[in-house]
């Protein structure tokens, strides 16, 4: 859930950028973006949301060049929030600053900022294809995600 | 939403969802439940999901759910899915991201009275010593290589690293090791993820618990498997960490490709599968299994930890604290085996994701001093309340393809849990019972608060009532440990 300590998300046509919804085991997260650059910010803010303590206390000095290729856009949001949980549980290594490139629904490119943290709130297991479909609406962009947890 | 009028009660414990429900089911859908749990389980999408299960390619006599079943991603939590052989699919979402979590029973010649003024210690102990929580590694530093023998070899490599005794390995599923792991189709980050991790609890609902034995409840299964009233008896919960988490992405992954080169069209693309014949499902197998020996590997090398932790409290002070055990089990894994299935035998992939096998009596896959009473079977209760020792039945093997719950199962999200209960308050709560508690994180601790979950006795009742599995003993916790 967007905090005053969160980076905060890339206000929407849902004036919030992602919200977490009830899943009896796991967690989920409802997001939002005008386009899929934005999409993708806010589900990446979203998900350090529910790993980090305090988002706003990480050090910005670790850049990481990320580059992924996919199927489609649901697959590109797997690899891409994949990616950002394989740093938290390997380096403890938190983002909190997104730059993305030459974004299409089969690749993207980025410059994501962040650094380490001292303890997780949350371990993500794994980024889930449950459900998963990103809908196109007249204002913009919107789709479920299932972590494992 | 699947309301009282889609399905028919077959007994007092079973209901069946019928084939003509939705047109693009294979086979019937079929739930083991009680009135109570019927309400909690149309609480959420679980009977949805459990539909969505009996779509699969290669699907044999029904989709089942035990009656812990709740709402997972893809396949319910509490399913079981045969497929069969050779051109029945297998799925990486139907075993789950934690490939082989599992459950681990320890026991000690010790009763209760003789343990009681030293819990606060061992509890303090199996916290130092076992590592737990986000994202802490282990103590095992492993040599270059290393971890491809550990994910082949299984508890094997525990035994030969001194971490286990040739006992030990008779008393788990599979000896411990599943032939055929391939790390040659482990992907770099899963070994990334896996090497600092083994002998770590993570977190989540993973723990350590000490119980005693609060009742028997089969006297002569009780004796054979060397447990008896007031015990001190601990229980182990964790699985392939990082490892398997990684494997099952990596597959999800790969296999949403290969569905369309097979014809496959699924309701949710969490399903995603591909037929056992084919090059990708082989090589998923292969995997999974590597991921599942380094589960047994893992819960192993926990029981070297809290071995070391008994002796470092106990010793010169209680006599007996060595813990043997009496059977690790797996509860998230696909295995070949061979069931009966309209009248003949055929060999058939048994997803369980959520499920623990219980084969009956005269199983020649199980340990000799078990085969008359049928396999015992492992299933912890939610945090502070019982947990429970079963043997598998005849009845298991008829109707769930050998196979019943593998704990309470959960009714409530864990950011209701996290809003309705404090952790510090749930702490003192559980300590006021006597139940000594370790947690890395008071939220993590809110989120396993035993009012999230099921009663675990009335899930047991009626796994029991149905005939699927027998109760043996149960047990209640003296100590938690948690990440």
């Amino acid at each position: 859930m967007p905090t005053e300590s969160l980076p905060k998300s890339l206000k929407t046509f849902h004036d919030i950028g992602f919200e977490e919804i009830e899943h009896t085991a796991d967690c989920a997260l409802h997001i939002f973006g005008n386009n899929l650059p934005e999409l993708l910010t806010n589900a990446a803010i979203g998900m350090t949301s529910l790993i980090a303590f305090e988002p706003s206390s990480i050090p910005d000095d670790t850049e990481r060049h990320v580059e992924l290729e996919a199927m489609d856009a649901e697959s590109l949001l797997v690899e891409w929030l994949s990616e950002l949980a394989y740093w938290a549980e390997t380096e403890m290594l938190i983002f909190h600053r997104f730059e993305l490139y030459n974004v299409t629904p089969n690749h993207l490119q980025a410059v994501i900022h962040g650094g380490h943290a001292s303890g997780l709130k949350k371990h993500i297991k794994a980024v889930t294809y449950h459900n998963l479909e990103v809908i196109e609406t007249e204002k913009g962009l919107e789709v479920t995600v299932v972590f494992d947890i | 939403m699947i309301s009282n009028h889609d399905f028919k009660q077959i007994n007092k414990y079973l209901y069946e969802i019928p084939k003509t429900f939705r047109a693009d089911m294979r086979v019937p859908a079929r739930f083991y439940a009680d009135p109570e749990l019927l309400k909690a389980i149309q609480g959420d999408r679980s009977l949805e999901q459990l539909v969505n299960t009996a779509t699969l390619p290669g699907i044999v006599k029904y989709a089942l759910a035990m009656p812990d079943i709740h709402q997972g991603y893809g396949f319910p939590i509490g399913g079981v899915v045969a497929t069969q052989l050779p051109d029945g699919i297998i799925s990486p979402g139907g075993v789950g991201y934690d490939i082989n979590c599992g459950v681990r029973l320890l026991a000690t010649q010790m009763e209760k009275e003789e343990v009681t003024p030293y819990l606060d210690d061992l509890a303090s102990a199996l916290y130092a010593n076992c590592p737990s929580g986000v994202g802490k590694g282990g103590h095992i530093k492993l040599q270059p290589g290393e971890l491809d023998v550990l994910v082949e070899k299984g508890a094997n490599w525990a035994l030969k690293r001194g971490y286990a005794t040739e006992s030990d390995l008779e008393h788990t599923e599979e000896n411990g090791c599943l032939e055929g792991a391939d790390s040659g189709k482990v992907s770099d980050r899963a070994k990334i993820r896996g090497k600092n991790q083994v002998g770590t609890l993570g977190a989540g609902n993973h723990f350590i618990e000490i119980d005693t034995v609060d009742r028997i409840y089969d006297e002569p299964a009780a004796q054979q498997m060397g447990i008896f009233p007031s015990q001190i008896t601990v229980q182990i919960h964790c699985g392939s960490r990082g490892f398997g988490h990684q494997i099952c992405s990596d597959y999800v992954k790969r296999f949403q490709k290969a569905i369309h080169q097979y014809g496959i069209t699924l309701p949710d693309r969490e399903l995603v599968c591909a037929p056992l014949s084919s090059p990708e499902g082989k090589d998923y197998l292969a995997a999974m299994k590597a991921a599942a020996n380094y589960a047994f590997a893992n819960r192993q090398v926990l029981t070297y930890l809290i071995r070391r932790s008994f002796e470092q409290v106990l010793a010169g002070k209680v006599k007996n604290h060595h813990l043997y055990q009496i059977y690790d089990i797996a509860h998230n894994m696909a295995k070949i085996e061979e069931h009966e299935v309209d009248g003949r035998r055929i060999k058939v992939c048994v997803h369980r994701k959520g499920a623990t096998r219980a084969f009956g009596p005269g199983s020649p896959v199980l340990p000799g001093i078990y085969r008359d009473i049928g396999q015992p079977v492992l299933v912890p209760g939610s945090m502070g309340t019982a947990s429970w020792v079963l043997v598998g039945t005849k009845e298991s093997m008829t109707q769930t393809f050998g196979s019943i719950c593998h704990g309470a199962g959960r009714v409530m999200s864990r950011s209701k849990a996290k809003k309705i209960v404090r952790g510090t308050k749930l702490r003192e709560e559980l300590e006021k019972k006597g139940i000594h508690v370790r947690a890395g994180s008071m939220p993590g601790l809110a989120e396993e608060a035993p009012m999230a979950y099921k009663d675990v006795d009335r899930v047991i009742q009626v796994v029991h009532g149905a005939g699927i599995a027998k109760k043996v003993a149960r047990l209640i916790p003296l100590a938690v440990i948690k990440g």
